[in-house]
């Protein structure tokens, strides 16, 4: 910007001069107000966000067939998840509280229909052997298996249970070894009802007081203690015992229903009672005066 | 006497009969049972008032509990006097046993109401009718019978006769049927099932509930088609051990059925008939077959019934002519599922002729027939269609391990008493391990 001379004060500045000016001054010109152009709108819910009248969809549940037919399975193995029973269980397989199908016995897995049993339903069950098709025809008999095996009693368990029949049994054991032979010899005297089995017959003492005669025997939770029914009838016994010997153990007569006339006994002795004591109380008061 | 004195004092005692009675007893209640009670206890039979020799010390011997009547008791401690000194229960409801005791003893058939009588007169009529079409029925069967036919219409004759038979049949029960007193016999037990309406009553009674319990519980525990494909009990049964009474499917303690049960076979058509009684187990453990097999527990044929004689003792059954295989205690192993015993009722087959029916020859079967002579593997399906049986009646009991069993297995001379059964080890199936792109 030339240097503004004082000699060329007077006149006036130069257009350049002006434009500059002009162009410094516009930035703090008040601007007119514009008019807009594009009005902005905005929807209420975008594609990335949840929706506002309809249920969410939530993670799947993996539900389905989990075992398919001709699998071997064993006790326990889940078949099929579903949501209600679009499947019912079959033979060998059983249901869960949420209605999942479980195998109930080692075997393959059939899917079947079964129209005498429910002419709608759809069934799974389990076959023993590969070769075997459900459904079975009617009136059959069941496919079962045992799935145990066989095993002696340990010593101890087969003497006690031999040691009760020897003491109780005065009957002549039947000399037979088995059913067979049994049946061949219909002239076999009936065996007569066994005597009372009683599991302590050897550790029983005389007894002679009640403590002596509550046995303790070992109960669950590896704790010696009397049967409950033996505490229930110790009072019992103590009565049958003390009439044994034509005492009793009674502080009151048994009461009898309908009996007014021991009713008026009882409330007679009461009543004569209480005469007594007051009586007694009254003298007792007239004596201390 | 002290007794006297206090007599007042017991007025209000009205149902006490200690006391002396000669003096009336004033009664506070107007309900009807209590005013009966003291008409009852005023009655003059037992006029003769206890003698007032009684203390309070030494009862009389003298007095003995009075003699109820179970149609006319109507208050609660009449009924327990019943019950307990005569042993039997009252009859009918109590209403009714107030109404007996309280009018004097009308005929059921005279009872005096308009409707009733005139009801009654109909239906005499009617009766009437039925037993002269009765007459006739039989009249034109007997015609019928004596008409020769040529042989090859002998068919259609015979149809004829036996439709003509059912529908005297049917006319026979239709004539009783509306009458209120055989109603009433039927319902107090003293119907006589020697007669068709009887017969009729209680296979109908039977039916409505009885048999379908029966049904359900052969069903659901699988008796059939475990040991029979199908049955249609027509007779009903009850199974007695030791004098106790078991329900269809009960559990049974080994003990108690060591000795024979007594049953009772109730056919529901008339003549006598015979029958065979055979009590199967198809649960005997085979641990070789890792299955279940049939053992037979008791056989015996030539059993007459009929709708009057019911009961059978099985340890009374002749042992030469009847029984087949004896009684064998029902018995569990340890570890075993429970046992079912399942008895079941056969008719044997009619005789040629159609008189009779056929007798199985007990001795014979034991002797020639090694099939239906062993117990063991004993199939009672082909037992049925050996002898043309015909399954009319079905029962069950269970039976599992309990204390009496090693004690009734030994005296039986059974092996295994010793023998315990545990579940086998079934191996786990290997792990499948996944792809571990997807799974972790």
């Amino acid at each position: 910007m030339p240097a503004i001379s004082p000699l060329s004060a007077a006149r006036a500045p130069s257009t350049a001069t002006l434009s500059l000016l002009s162009n410094a001054l516009r930035d703090l010109r008040i601007a007119a107000p514009t008019v807009t152009q594009h009005i902005q709108s905005r929807y209420a819910s975008h594609q990335a966000q949840g929706r506002a009248n309809k249920a969410a969809d939530g993670a799947g549940k993996r539900l389905g067939a989990k075992k398919t037919g001709g699998e071997y399975v064993i006790p326990g193995n889940i078949l099929f998840k579903q949501r209600g029973t679009h499947w019912f269980p079959g033979d060998h397989a059983f249901m869960g509280r949420d209605h999942t199908i479980h195998a109930g016995a080692p075997g393959y897995v059939r899917y079947y229909r079964d129209p005498a049993r429910h002419p709608k339903r759809k069934y799974i069950g389990i076959v023993f052997d590969p070769k075997q098709v459900l459904p079975q025809p009617p009136h059959a008999v069941r496919r079962r298996q045992l799935g145990m095996l066989a095993y002696q009693m340990p010593a101890s368990v087969s003497e006690a249970l031999t040691l009760n029949v020897e003491i109780a049994a005065e009957v002549p054991a039947v000399p037979v070894t088995d059913a067979l032979s049994a049946s061949e010899s219909s002239d076999v005297a009936l065996p007569t009802p066994p005597a009372r089995l009683n599991k302590q017959a050897r550790t029983l003492r005389r007894s002679r007081g009640i403590l002596d005669s509550l046995h303790l025997t070992l109960r669950p939770g590896y704790q010696y203690r009397t049967s409950n029914h033996e505490i229930g009838r110790a009072a019992e016994r103590k009565e049958a015992l003390a009439q044994a010997k034509g005492k009793t153990t009674r502080a009151y007569d048994e009461f009898k229903k309908g009996d007014r006339f021991a009713a008026w006994r009882k409330s007679a002795v009461r009543i004569a009672r209480n005469n007594e004591r007051r009586a007694m109380g009254r003298g007792k008061k007239g004596g201390k005066k | 006497m002290p007794l006297d004195r206090r007599a007042g004092r017991f007025a209000r005692c009205i149902q006490c009969t200690r006391h002396d009675r000669s003096l009336p007893v004033r009664s506070f209640s107007t309900t009807a049972p209590a005013r009966l009670e003291v008409l009852d206890s005023q009655t003059p039979a037992e006029a003769a008032p206890p003698p007032p020799a009684a203390t309070a010390d030494t009862p009389n011997p003298n007095t003995k509990p009075r003699a109820r009547d179970a149609n006319t008791v109507s208050t609660p401690a009449a009924e327990g006097q019943l019950l307990r000194n005569q042993r039997t229960t009252p009859v009918g409801s109590r209403r009714r046993r107030a109404a007996i005791a309280s009018t004097g003893s009308i005929p059921f058939s005279q009872l005096p109401y308009q409707c009733f009588q005139e009801a009654r007169a109909f239906l005499q009529v009617d009766r009437q009718e039925k037993l002269e079409h009765i007459r006739m029925q039989r009249q034109r069967i007997e015609n019928l019978k004596l008409r020769a036919v040529p042989p090859q219409d002998e068919w259609i004759k015979e149809n004829r006769i036996r439709d003509m038979k059912h529908r005297l049949e049917e006319t026979k029960i239709a004539a009783d049927m509306n009458d209120p007193v055989v109603k009433r016999r039927f319902e107090d037990g003293e119907g006589d099932l020697n007669k068709p309406i009887y017969r009729l009553l209680a296979d109908r009674q039977w039916r409505a509930y009885r048999r379908k319990v029966l049904v359900q519980r052969i069903t659901t525990m699988n008796v059939i088609p475990d040991v029979l494909p199908a049955i249609e009990p027509i007779v009903s049964t009850t199974l007695t051990f030791a004098g106790k009474r078991v329900q269809h499917g009960d559990f049974v303690d080994s003990r108690v059925s060591e000795l024979a049960p007594s049953m009772t076979i109730q056919p529901y058509d008339k003549g006598p008939r015979l029958y065979t009684i055979a009590v199967v187990n198809p649960d005997v453990p085979d641990v070789e077959k890792d299955g279940f097999g049939y053992r037979c527990h008791f056989l015996a044929s030539n059993i007459e019934i009929t709708p009057t004689s019911t009961k059978v003792l099985l340890h009374k059954l002749q042992s030469e002519t009847q029984v087949v295989l004896p009684w064998l205690p029902a018995y569990g192993q340890m570890g075993a599922p429970y046992q079912r015993m399942s008895v079941f009722i056969l008719e044997q087959p009619k005789t040629e002729d159609g008189a009779g029916f056929q007798r199985l020859d007990a001795a014979k079967t034991r002797a020639e027939e090694p099939r239906y002579s062993r117990r063991e593997g004993f199939n009672l399906l082909s037992f049925v269609d050996r002898f043309a049986l015909k399954p009319v009646g079905v029962d069950l009991f269970r039976t599992k391990w309990d204390e009496g069993t090693a004690g009734v297995m030994q005296r039986a001379g059974i092996q295994g008493w010793d023998v315990e059964f545990k579940r086998k080890r079934v191996e786990p199936l290997p792990y499948k391990r996944l792809a571990t792109v997807r799974y972790r």
